[in-house]
């Protein structure tokens, strides 16, 4: 089921002032896909699941869940959030400290006084799928971290709900866990067949999870795309700053080629992959991720975009080396397979692929 | 909910507003008045009668005797248990949990008498013994200051003891270790190091246990005015309640100074700790304090604190009991036994007022608790989950009352009931029962609230349930503890009242803790033991009850 918010905006007052939590967000959700709001701290993300779900009424706008208005400013429009149909999983999970496995689970079922026999039917199906069948009259805290986290997603897909919501479930895991998961819920989700709204500051949770990202920043969406399409062609600095690693050259566009478009920087002229509505004049920033800077074995020079630089620091990280490499009076950070001949302190060759040195326009 | 929410806080503020604000008002209010009729009319009289007398300067020095050394006696002891608790490897460590825990068990009133009944200098039953003995010239005199500031002492040990314990066991051993590593003996460790960082815990138990026994009652009544030694408590009381005229104008004048004196101690008490918390020494989760091991010393400490709980939980009981059953005081022996019967207990169940007041102390008990406990429940409400400007007003004001001494609350709410048909009637001891002891109710919920992270709440409200369904199968039966425990605090205090009960306690209105009072006052042992053994078992009933309930409740869902 599709969601629109349109035209939201969300204020608090803090102490006097006025903070704006979300400002103007427009946003088609496709249905049936895991879509991921992405952004630091602080940035509305959790606003806007919040008003999605009905915790929150936004101060203008209009909210739609399928073809029902849910919220709208305007209409004075403001269905709650147990009307709302909606499945989601908290941060916290949330699993009722004072209740079993089964009745956690048969809440939202129990709710909506559904008979007996259908809420056991349905309960031990979601238990199933979350692989926890067996567990029904575990006492809610006997359960480990990774086992709550299921009950909650068991809890809000037991009532076939047609969105489920997902508020940074993942953060609370330790770092193995949370990748199993991560991969798990990728499965189920596929699986389901279901709209997905998942909110995360974890860039690669989202890249490995999503469909489709939104990035916000300061209560507002900044740029939205495929993970691939934000990872390689984001037209922000900010965006390309907040997912992954990458270093910023700033420039001036020196031609607009069919193939390539040529920056002329600090470190000399860079061909970047081609950008549309770029011309010769424009300031524009080059952005090239630590991962796509190759070195050079000595003697095998020539070809574009080839440097020289010195090795300022190495670091070796087990899979990798990290470090700077100082190319005149730039730093540029690099990563670089653990079994090549690099050493602190070396002068050496490097070389940007074109295909992945983004513009980003300033 | 949010809308509700909003109606409710000030409607909260209003309710606890008049409760804790109108005993303070009138007797500001009262204090110039003069006479209960000529409520209004200013006069600086009674402040001239009030600190003109004589006698007011030894009242003042034996007050802050008195005080200090209960403070002294409770925090001394206070930290001797609370260290061999949290730092040593002691045996037997659940007494410490009962230790904390009498305040519930024995009321004040009793204790205090059941001191008197071992050492008061004509037939105190340790003194009849001495006396056999020959012993004439060892025979102790508890109505003395002295005698009042140990059994005072030993009353607020809990309290202090609450205060130091998790500030104790809180504390960062490796402050300690390093003491040891330069050198440093056990002994220089402890009073070089491990006492000066916990300086802030123990001045904040000085200060509460000297707010307390400067609004304590019992003790000074029972035991400092058959020996003439009146502190501000008393002195208040003999104005109100002897002699032929009850000067309510001239108990307000001299309420006001302990009233006085009682917050600023307050305010005191709380920038301690906060002060406390820059001292906070709390490393990581899951560190214990390393155990000091007391070797051969273990045995001896561990039946010095069997002795004090032994002094403090069974010894009271056990002479009230014997008290009860023998028909005048007498030293336990073949004698003694021979002489028991059932006499005082037939004839306190055949005393009009004695089953009046045991009535009025079961209802008050148990619907003034019910009560407070919803009052509580709201108030909490606000202050946890609403949050805003005015909910912190709600607290500042739920919590005042705590620092005001019943007595001075009485006569307080006596110059505002006079004005009332509330006068002479339960109602009236409702009312003030709540507003005194209202923190009692709302401390244990708003912890209970607290625990109640929001997401569970939201989550079951996306999940389907409304307000009133999320209320019901969520918020209630997570805060049942709390509730219980709420509820088990007022009823006890309910039941054993009596600071503000001897001021507002008219013929008709009598409550267990004033008949026992009365009994004391008329040197009716016997009786008086019967009816506090009722009273002990009253409120342990309802304890159990309460319980009971709660375990029921929390185990359904």
């Amino acid at each position: 089921m599709e969601i629109r918010v349109k035209n939201v905006s969300k204020f608090y007052d803090s102490e006097g002032k006025r903070i704006e939590a979300l400002v103007d967000v427009d946003l088609v959700i496709p249905s049936n896909r895991i879509f991921t709001l992405l952004g630091p701290s602080g940035c509305g993300k959790t606003t806007l699941l919040r008003c999605i779900v009905g915790l929150e009424s936004p101060d203008t706008g209009e909210i739609a869940i399928g073809d029902e208005v849910v919220f709208s400013a305007e209409k004075g429009i403001f269905v709650p959030p147990d009307r709302r149909g909606l499945g989601m999983v908290f941060q916290t999970y949330a699993i009722w400290p004072h209740m079993n496995v089964f009745d956690n689970v048969a809440y939202p079922l129990q709710a909506r006084s559904e008979p007996k026999g259908e809420i056991e039917r349905k309960v031990a199906r979601a238990l199933r799928f979350v692989q926890l069948d067996g567990f029904e009259k575990r006492p809610a805290t006997k359960l480990s971290g990774g086992q709550q986290q299921r009950v909650a997603l068991a809890r809000a897909l037991v009532a076939e709900p047609k969105v489920i919501l997902f508020d940074e479930p993942l953060s609370n895991l330790d770092a193995k866990l949370r990748e199993e998961t991560r991969k798990e819920l990728r499965r189920f989700l596929t699986e389901l067949k279901i709209t997905a709204v998942y909110v995360t500051h974890d860039q690669i949770e989202a890249l490995a999870l999503s469909d489709a990202i939104a990035v916000m920043r300061n209560g507002r969406i900044v740029e939205m795309g495929t993970p691939r399409e934000i990872y390689f062609d984001s037209d922000r600095q900010f965006v390309a700053d907040f997912i992954g690693h990458a270093n910023f050259i700033p420039g001036t566009v020196a031609a607009a080629g069919e193939k390539a478009t040529i920056v002329d920087s600090a470190i000399g002229p860079i061909a970047c992959a081609r950008k549309t509505g770029a011309a010769p004049g424009q300031a524009a920033t080059v952005c090239i991720r630590p991962e796509f800077i190759r070195v050079l074995s000595e003697g095998r020079g020539g070809g574009e975009n080839v440097f020289r630089g010195t090795v300022e620091s190495l670091v070796f990280v087990g899979d990798a080396f990290e470090g700077e490499i100082r190319v005149g009076e730039t730093l540029l950070i690099f990563r670089i397979d653990s079994t090549a001949a690099v050493r602190e302190g070396e002068e050496i060759a490097l070389q940007f692929d074109p295909r992945h040195c983004s513009i980003l326009m300033n | 909910m949010q809308k509700t929410s909003t109606a409710l806080t000030p409607g909260l503020i209003a309710i606890v507003g008049f409760l804790t604000l109108c005993p303070v008002v009138m007797l500001i209010l009262g204090s110039f008045s003069g006479e209960l009729g000529a409520f209004g009319a200013f006069t600086l009289e009674k402040y001239v009668a009030a600190y003109t007398d004589p006698a007011f300067a030894e009242i003042l020095v034996s007050t802050v005797i008195f005080t200090l050394g209960s403070a002294l006696v409770a925090t001394g002891l206070a930290l001797f248990l609370a260290y061999l608790n949290t730092r040593t490897n002691i045996p037997g460590k659940f007494i410490f949990g009962v230790i904390s825990l009498i305040p519930m068990m024995v009321p004040h009133i009793l204790f205090a008498v059941s001191w008197v009944l071992l050492l008061n200098p004509s037939n105190g039953m340790i003194n009849l013994f001495l006396r056999q003995l020959g012993l004439e010239g060892a025979a102790l005199n508890i109505y003395s200051l002295t005698g009042m500031i140990l059994v005072e002492g030993l009353l607020d040990l809990p309290i202090a003891y609450l205060v130091v314990a998790p500030a104790m066991s809180a504390f960062d051993v490796a402050l300690e270790e390093s003491s040891r590593v330069c050198g440093a003996s056990n002994a220089r460790t402890l009073i070089r190091v491990t006492l000066p960082v916990l300086r802030p815990a123990i001045l904040a138990a000085l200060t509460l246990v000297i707010v307390r026994s400067l609004a304590s009652f019992a003790v000074p009544s029972v035991i400092g005015m058959p020996g003439r030694i009146y502190v501000l408590a008393t002195h208040i009381y003999s104005i109100v309640a002897t002699g032929y005229a009850a000067d309510y104008g001239m108990a307000a004048a001299v309420g006001m100074s302990a009233l006085a004196a009682s917050i600023t101690l307050i305010v005191l008490y709380r920038r301690l700790t906060r002060e406390g918390e820059k001292y906070v020494t709390i490393s990581s989760r899951g560190y214990r304090p390393s155990v000091i091991d007391l070797k051969g010393a273990r045995y001896p400490l561990f039946a010095v604190v069997v002795l004090i709980s032994f002094v403090l939980i069974v010894l009271p009981v056990l002479v009230l009991f014997y008290t009860s059953l023998v028909p005048y005081v007498m030293t336990p022996g073949a004698k003694a036994f021979a002489a028991m019967s059932w006499r005082h207990w037939a004839t306190v169940l055949k005393d009009p007022v004695s089953l009046l007041a045991l009535k009025n102390s079961l209802y008050l008990g148990i619907g003034g608790a019910t009560l407070g406990i919803v009052l509580s429940f709201f108030v909490a409400y606000v202050i946890v989950k609403v949050r805003s400007k005015a909910s912190g007003l709600l607290e500042s004001l739920s919590f005042l009352s705590f620092s005001f001494p019943g007595i001075v609350v009485g006569i307080g709410f006596m110059w505002f009931f006079v004005q009332t048909p509330l006068y002479s009637t339960i109602w009236a001891l409702l009312i003030g029962y709540i507003a005194t002891y209202l923190p009692y109710g709302l401390r244990p919920l708003t912890s209970a609230f607290v625990q109640i992270h929001g997401h569970l709440e939201e989550s079951s409200r996306v999940c389907g349930g409304g307000p009133l369904y999320t209320m019901r199968r969520i918020v209630l039966p997570l805060l049942v503890p709390g509730i219980a425990s709420g509820w088990i605090l007022m009823a006890t205090m309910f039941v054993r009242e009596l600071s503000l009960s001897v001021v507002l306690s008219r013929p008709g209105t009598e409550v267990l803790a004033v008949q026992i009072l009365r009994f004391a006052e008329d040197g009716l042992w016997g009786r008086l033991s019967a009816l506090g053994i009722l009273m002990i078992f009253i409120s342990t009933a309802l304890v159990v009850l309460a319980n009971g309930i709660a375990g029921r409740l929390s185990k359904k869902d």
